[in-house]
C-alpha cells in the first residue's frame, strides 16, 4: 500500500522540471511503473509531479529532415499502431506491440518505458539488494534464471524495456529537457552499466525529463524485425529478445544493427555479429554464423545459460525471416 | 491423500426415508437440464452489480491488517507497537502476548502444534501481529511501523534435502511429516519378474498456487454474543465448524455468509486466521471489522499444491497388459500438519493391475502449509503414470491409446474390486481419440525444421464420489414462482444456475422466476463445502427430490381443484397441463394454491450406493508446437473427453474443462514456486513473476466431449463429479505431446523455454 505523497499536475514541461528540483520528488507519466514502485515500496516518492496533462509531448510527427519525432508521452498503443512508422520502423511498432498486455500499453508512455526500473526478483521484492542500497546482490548466487548474461556486474539485472532495444537498433535520439535548458543523447548512451552506477539505470538526473524521441532518416532500403521470446505469450518481460535493422544493396546487407535485449543491464549491441553481416548475402550459413557471435563474451551465472541458446535462436531466426 | 481413503471423511449414514427422491424415476428427455443455458447470474457478476465480501462497507467498519514475519525460520524476540500505537486511525493492535489471542492453530493429533500468534515463525509471512485502523491505508502503515526483533534461525525449503540429515528441523518431531503410507495389492517382484517390458524413473512436478481472482478476506460483526462472519469461502457450514471450536460457541450462534464467491480452487476450504483476527478486533472495538489478504500475502499464506517427488516403476507383457506397478512419493505439507496432498490413487486404480505398490511420504519445509488444490495430487500422479503409460508404449511399438485400452478396469480395485456405478474411462479414451484424429495425427508429419509438432494424451480418473449430507428446501409461492433454498456456495462453477435448472426441469417453472437464497448459515440448510467435485452429486438430487415434493403436493392439489386425476396432469411453462388436450390453468390460478400461499418441499441426499463406486473418468488429447530454438511450447489445440455422468448444464461444463486444462497448462508448461536459496524466502509471490496462462498462452481450439453416461445409480439426476477431473491430465498429456514432437521426454516440470533448451543442450553434448 502507498504511503502519503504530495501530487502536483505540471502545466508546462518547465514547471515540471522546477516541481521535480526539490527533495524526494518523482516524475509521473502514466504512472504505469512508478505506482507500481511506490506500493510495493522499491522507494518512496514525497512528491509525485504528473506530466500527464502536457499534450505538447503527445503523438508522433514528421521531421524536415526526413526523420520522425516521437512526444515523449505518446503511448505504447499508439506507437505500435501508427501507420507512418510501420514499415520503416517495424522494429519500434513490432517491439511496442509486444510490451505488457493491451491495457497497458493503453496506460504506458515511451519515456516511462525508457525509465522504467529493472524487474529483477529481488529489486522488486522484499530483499534490500545493492540496487536499493544494500551490500549485496542476492542473484549472484541466488535464483538467477532471468538475469543477465552479458554486461552484469555487482547486479545482474537485464533491463526490462523492449522499445530501449528498437529504438538502439535505429540509431535514435533523445531530447532531454532539465534546468538549464534542452539537450539531445543517443539513445545508445543513455543508459547508465551497474559497472558505472549500481544505483541508477540512465544518466538522468532528478530533474531531467525526456521530452521527445528523435529517430533519424531511413534512406534506401531497409528491412527491420523485433522478436522476443518469454515464459508466456502476454503480460510478460523478455526472456531473451532481438532488434534487428538491416540496410540492404541489392540482396547484400550494407548496414546491420543487432541489438539484444533480456539478456544484459542495457540494450546490448551484438557488434560482432553485426560486422559479420556486413558486405553478405544473409543465407543460412551468413545467419548462422552471426547468431553464434551475437553472444560472444556471454557469461551466464548458474542457471541462466540457456539464454546463450535462445539468443543465437532468436538471431538466426530473425535474420532468416528479413531475407 | 491417504490411498484408500475417501477424500473427505465420510461422516452420516445419509437421510431419512421419503425426503431423498431415492424413488424418483431418472429423467427421460430433458426440457431445461442439459440445454445450454446462460448463468443465471451472469449478469450481475459480469456487470460488476454482485456484491462480493471484497465489496462490502458496514457503518464504522474498521480495516485490519497482518504483520508477517520477514523470514523463512525465525523466534519472535520482541514485538514493539507502541509507535504502531500512536499512529492515526488506529483502533486496536494484536500480538502473541494479546491473552483473547492465545488461540491454539494447526492443530494435529497430539494438540497444537502452533499458535494464532506463534513465537516460532516457520515460514515467509506467518503472523505476527496485528492492526486494526479507521481506514486500510493507516491500517498498512501503522503494520510497517511495528517494530519486531527476530532471532533467525536455519531454514530447508527443499523437501528433499529436508530429509537428509543435519536438515534444520521444522517442527520439534523431525521433518517427516507422519509415517509412510502405505498401499499394497498383490506381489510386485512377481509382477516384474514376469513383466517383458520395465520401465523405471524419477518424475518431479512443481509447487503450484490456486491464484483465484478474489483474495482471501472477511468481514466480522458481533451481535452481543453473535457472531456473523461474510467470508470468502468455499462452505459456510465447515466454517461455522471451525469457527464455534476456535471460539468455543454453539453453532448457532455464528452466522457465515459467501453469497458471491471469485474462486477458490480448494485455497477456501479452511478458516483463515485473518477471520479470526478480524472477529477479535471487532469484540475488542465493538465494531464490524474487515480484513484482506494482499495478492501477495496470499502466495505465503493461503496454500498450494506442493511439489512432487514421483519415483515410478511399471512392468508390462508384450500384448499390453500391466503386471506391476510400484511407486514412492514424497513433497511438502509446508512448515504445518496439512491436508496429505500426495495421491497415488490413480496408481492402484485407473488401469488393471494385479500387483501395486505405493508409499507416500510428507515432509516438513519451512514453506506457507500446503492446501488441498483442484484434485489434491492427481495432476502430478497423472504426470508420472502417464508419461509412463506412454514410455511403456514406446517400448513395446504399441500406440499409446492401444496400450491404455488393454488395461481397463470394470471393478475398483483399490476397493477391493466393488463395482464402479458407471465407468466411462474407455469411451473417453476411444471416442476423444475419434474425435481428436488421433490415428491421423500420430501418423502426420512432426516438421522438419526447427520447429515441431506433436501430439500427446493422458487418461485419469477422481477419487472422491462425494458427502453423503445436503438438505434442500424448495418453495413454490401463490404467484407460481419459486425460492430454492440451499447452502451450497457457488464459487464460480455455476452451482446457482445447475441447481435452478433441476427445478425449472421438475417443476416447469421458468428460470427467471427461480429466486436463490444460499450460502448462508442462518437461512439455508446444511450443504459440503464446494470442493472434490461433489457440489452437484451431491445437492443436485437433494435440489431434485425437494422440487418433486412440491410437484407432488401441487399436482395432488390441482387435480382436486380440476377434478383430474393427477397422473393426467403434467407442470410445463408456469402453468398445470392437461397431458391429453394441453388445456392449461397457470399455476398462480390456482385456488387452492392461493390459499395455501405456500408449498414446501424437503430434499436430501440419498445414500450412497451400496457396494458400489461412482467416480469420473477423463481422457485428454493435446498437440504441440515446440521450437527448439527458442524452447517455446504452444498448445495448438485440446479435446477433452470426460465421463462425469450427465452433463448437466453443458455451458458451465465446457468452462470446467477449458478451466482445468488451463490450469493444467501452468503447471505444464510455466507455473512454479521459486524460493530463494540463500534465504528460503519466495521470489515469484506476485502475480507478474509467477506465471500462469494467459488468454493468449491457452489454444485456440478447445473441444469438449461430454461422454454423456447417466449415472442414474449414482444418484437421480445421473451427474458425477467434473472439476476436479477436467485438471487432472491436462499436463501429462501436454508432456507427452512435447515428447512425441521433439523426442525428449521431460520428467521434471515446468517445461519451461529455459528448460527445454538445457534438456536439448545436454543430449545434444
Ligand atoms: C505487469 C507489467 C508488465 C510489463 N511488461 C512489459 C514488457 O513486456 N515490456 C516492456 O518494455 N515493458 C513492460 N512493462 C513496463 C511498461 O511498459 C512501463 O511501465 C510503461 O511503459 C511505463 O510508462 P508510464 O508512462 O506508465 O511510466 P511511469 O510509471 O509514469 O514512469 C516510469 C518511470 O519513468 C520515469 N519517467 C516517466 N516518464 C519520463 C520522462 N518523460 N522523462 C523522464 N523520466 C520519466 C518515472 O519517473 C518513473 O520512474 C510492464 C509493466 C507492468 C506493470
Amino acid at each position: 500500500m502507498i504511503s502519503n505523497f504530495a501530487y502536483v499536475r505540471a502545466r508546462s514541461v518547465a514547471e515540471a522540471v522546477k516541481a521535480l528540483g526539490t527533495k524526494g520528488a518523482r516524475l509521473h507519466a502514466g504512472g504505469t511503473d512508478l505506482m507500481g514502485c511506490m506500493r510495493d515500496g522499491i522507494f518512496e516518492a514525497q512528491k509525485v509531479v504528473s506530466i500527464s496533462g502536457l499534450k505538447e509531448l503527445k503523438g508522433v510527427s514528421a521531421r524536415p529532415d526526413g526523420g520522425v519525432k516521437i512526444g515523449a508521452l505518446t503511448t505504447i498503443a499508439d506507437i505500435a499502431a501508427d501507420a507512418s512508422l510501420a514499415g520503416k520502423y517495424a522494429v519500434l511498432t513490432q517491439a511496442a506491440a509486444e510490451v505488457a498486455s493491451p491495457q497497458l500499453r493503453e496506460q504506458g508512455t515511451i519515456g516511462g518505458n525508457l525509465c522504467q526500473r529493472p524487474r529483477c526478483w529481488y529489486f522488486r521484492g522484499d530483499f534490500h539488494c545493492a540496487r536499493k542500497g544494500g551490500d549485496m546482490c542476492y542473484a549472484a548466487e541466488g535464483e538467477n534464471q532471468y538475469h543477465a548474461i552479458l554486461g552484469g556486474e555487482r547486479c545482474f539485472y537485464v533491463h526490462p524495456s523492449d522499445t530501449a532495444v528498437a529504438l538502439v537498433a535505429l540509431q535514435a535520439g533523445l531530447t532531454v529537457a532539465g534546468p538549464s535548458g534542452t539537450k539531445t543523447v543517443k539513445v545508445e548512451n543513455f543508459f547508465v552499466g551497474p559497472d558505472k552506477d549500481i544505483l541508477r539505470e540512465n544518466i538522468l538526473a532528478p530533474d531531467e525529463i525526456i521530452t521527445a524521441i528523435v529517430l533519424p532518416p531511413i534512406a534506401g532500403s531497409v528491412r527491420s524485425s523485433y522478436r522476443k521470446i518469454r515464459a508466456r505469450r502476454a503480460w510478460d518481460f523478455a526472456l531473451a529478445s532481438v532488434g534487428i535493422v538491416l540496410q540492404y544493396e541489392q540482396e547484400t546487407v550494407s548496414k546491420a544493427r543487432i541489438v539484444l535485449g533480456g539478456v544484459a543491464p542495457y540494450p546490448w549491441r551484438a557488434a560482432a555479429a553485426e560486422k559479420l553481416l556486413v558486405g553478405k548475402k544473409p543465407d543460412s550459413a551468413v545467419a548462422a554464423a552471426a547468431a553464434q557471435a551475437a553472444t560472444e563474451g556471454a557469461d551466464p551465472l548458474r542457471d541462466n545459460g540457456y539464454k546463450v541458446e535462445m539468443v543465437k535462436g532468436a538471431v538466426e531466426e530473425s535474420i532468416l525471416a528479413l531475407a | 491423500m491417504r490411498t484408500g481413503e475417501p477424500y473427505f471423511a465420510q461422516t452420516g449414514a445419509g437421510a431419512p426415508a421419503g425426503q431423498t427422491g431415492a424413488d424418483l424415476p431418472p429423467w427421460g428427455e430433458t426440457r431445461i437440464v442439459g440445454k445450454p443455458l446462460p448463468r443465471v447470474d451472469g449478469y450481475e457478476r459480469a456487470s460488476g452489480t454482485a456484491v462480493y465480501v471484497r465489496d462490502m462497507a458496514l457503518p464504522g467498519m474498521l480495516h485490519g491488517a497482518i504483520v508477517r514475519c520477514p523470514h523463512a525460520n525465525a523466534r519472535v524476540k520482541n514485538v514493539d507497537v507502541s509507535k504502531a500505537e500512536k499512529m492515526p486511525g488506529v483502533r486496536a493492535v494484536i500480538t502473541g502476548q494479546t491473552p483473547a489471542a492465545k488461540i491454539p492453530w494447526y492443530s494435529g493429533d497430539k494438540g497444537p502444534t502452533s499458535w494464532l500468534f506463534d513465537a516460532h515463525c516457520r515460514h515467509e509471512g506467518e503472523e505476527v501481529a496485528a492492526v486494526a485502523a479507521d481506514t486500510p491505508e493507516q491500517a498498512q502503515d501503522a503494520a510497517r511501523a511495528v517494530s519486531v526483533e527476530y532471532e533467525v534461525l536455519p531454514f530447508v525449503v527443499d523437501h528433499e534435502k529436508a530429509l537428509e540429515a543435519g536438515a534444520p528441523a521444522v517442527q520439534e518431531g523431525g521433518n517427516r511429516f507422519g509415517e509412510p503410507s502405505v498401499y499394497q495389492r498383490g506381489d510386485v517382484a512377481a509382477g516384474f519378474a514376469a513383466a517383458d517390458a520395465v520401465i523405471e524413473n524419477t518424475y518431479h512436478t512443481p509447487t503450484v498456487f490456486h491464484t483465484a481472482m478474489e483474495v482471501h478476506g472477511s468481514v466480522v460483526q458481533w451481535d452481543g454474543d453473535r457472531l456473523t462472519v461474510w467470508d470468502t469461502t468455499q462452505g459456510v457450514f465447515n466454517r461455522r465448524i471451525e469457527l464455534a471450536q476456535i471460539f468455543k460457541m454453539p453453532l448457532s450462534s455464528i452466522r457465515v455468509v459467501s453469497l458471491y464467491m471469485g474462486g477458490g480452487f480448494g485455497s477456501k476450504l479452511e478458516v483463515g486466521k485473518y477471520t479470526v483476527i478480524a472477529a477479535l478486533f471487532a469484540r475488542m472495538t465493538n465494531r464490524p471489522v474487515k480484513i484482506f489478504l494482499s495478492r501477495e500475502e496470499t502466495f505465503l499464506c493461503a496454500g498450494n499444491r506442493p511439489a512432487n517427488r514421483i519415483w515410478l516403476k511399471a512392468g508390462v507383457k508384450k500384448d499390453g497388459t500391466l503386471t506391476a506397478l510400484e511407486a514412492r512419493f514424497s513433497g511438502p505439507a509446508g512448515a504445518y500438519p496439512s491436508w496429505d496432498a500426495l495421491s497415488s490413487y490413480q496408481i492402484s486404480d485407473l488401469y488393471l493391475c494385479p500387483n501395486v505398490r505405493t508409499e507416500e511420504q510428507n515432509v516438513f519445509i519451512n514453506a506457507g502449509k500446503a492446501r488441498p488444490m483442484r484434485a489434491p495430487g492427481f495432476p502430478a500422479c497423472s504426470w508420472a503414470l502417464e508419461q509412463t503409460m506412454d514410455q511403456l508404449a514406446a517400448k513395446l511399438a504399441m500406440d499409446p491409446v492401444e496400450l491404455r485400452l488393454k488395461n481397463i478396469p470394470t471393478v475398483s480395485q483399490i476397493e477391493k474390486n466393488i463395482p464402479y456405478t458407471t465407468t466411462g474411462l474407455r469411451q473417453c479414451i476411444a471416442e476423444g481419440a475419434k474425435t481428436f484424429g488421433w490415428s491421423e495425427a500420430r501418423r502426420g508429419s512432426r516438421g522438419d525444421g526447427h520447429v515441431r509438432r506433436g501430439t500427446g494424451m493422458a487418461a485419469g480418473m477422481w477419487g472422491w464420489a462425494g458427502e453423503p449430507s445436503a438438505i434442500v428446501i424448495v418453495k413454490l409461492l401463490a404467484d407460481g414462482s419459486v425460492n430454492l433454498n440451499m447452502g451450497a456456495s457457488d464459487i464460480g462453477t455455476g452451482t446457482k444456475t445447475v441447481m435452478a435448472m433441476v427445478v425449472s426441469e421438475e417443476l416447469g417453472v421458468p428460470l427467471e422466476k427461480i429466486a436463490i437464497e444460499h450460502a448462508d448459515t442462518a437461512t439455508t440448510q446444511y450443504a459440503p463445502d464446494s470442493g472434490g467435485s461433489q457440489i452437484t452429486l451431491v445437492c443436485a438430487p437433494a435440489v431434485r427430490a425437494a422440487a418433486a415434493a412440491v410437484k407432488a403436493e401441487l399436482l395432488s392439489l390441482a387435480a382436486a381443484e380440476l377434478s383430474q386425476p393427477a397422473a393426467a396432469l403434467r407442470l410445463r411453462d408456469g402453468a398445470v397441463e392437461q397431458t391429453a388436450d394441453g388445456k392449461r390453468v397457470p399455476i398462480a390460478d390456482l385456488k387452492s394454491l392461493g390459499e395455501r400461499q405456500l408449498l414446501i418441499g424437503v430434499g436430501r441426499r440419498a445414500p450412497h450406493p451400496a457396494g458400489k463406486t461412482a467416480l469420473p473418468f477423463v481422457a485428454q488429447f493435446a498437440e504441440v508446437e515446440v521450437n527448439t530454438r527458442t524452447g517455446a511450447v504452444k498448445v495448438l489445440r485440446m479435446v477433452a473427453a470426460h465421463d462425469s455422468g450427465r452433463a448437466m448444464s453443458p455451458l458451465t461444463y465446457k468452462n470446467q474443462v477449458i478451466g482445468g486444462f488451463a490450469q493444467g497448462l501452468g503447471l505444464a508448461i510455466s507455473e512454479q514456486r521459486v524460493m530463494d536459496r540463500q534465504t528460503g524466502k519466495v521470489v515469484n509471490a506476485n502475480w507478474h513473476d509467477y506465471k500462469i496462462p494467459t488468454a493468449l498462452d491457452v489454444p485456440t481450439s478447445h473441444t469438449c466431449l461430454p461422454i454423456d453416461l447417466h449415472d442414474t445409480e449414482c444418484n437421480t439426476t445421473g451427474a458425477k463429479g467434473l472439476g476436479e477431473p477436467a485438471t487432472i491430465p491436462s499436463a501429462a498429456a501436454i508432456a507427452n505431446a512435447v515428447c512425441n514432437a521433439i523426442g525428449v521426454r521431460f520428467f521434471d516440470g515446468p517445461i519451461t523455454p529455459a528448460r527445454v533448451l538445457e534438456t536439448l543442450a545436454r543430449k545434444g553434448a
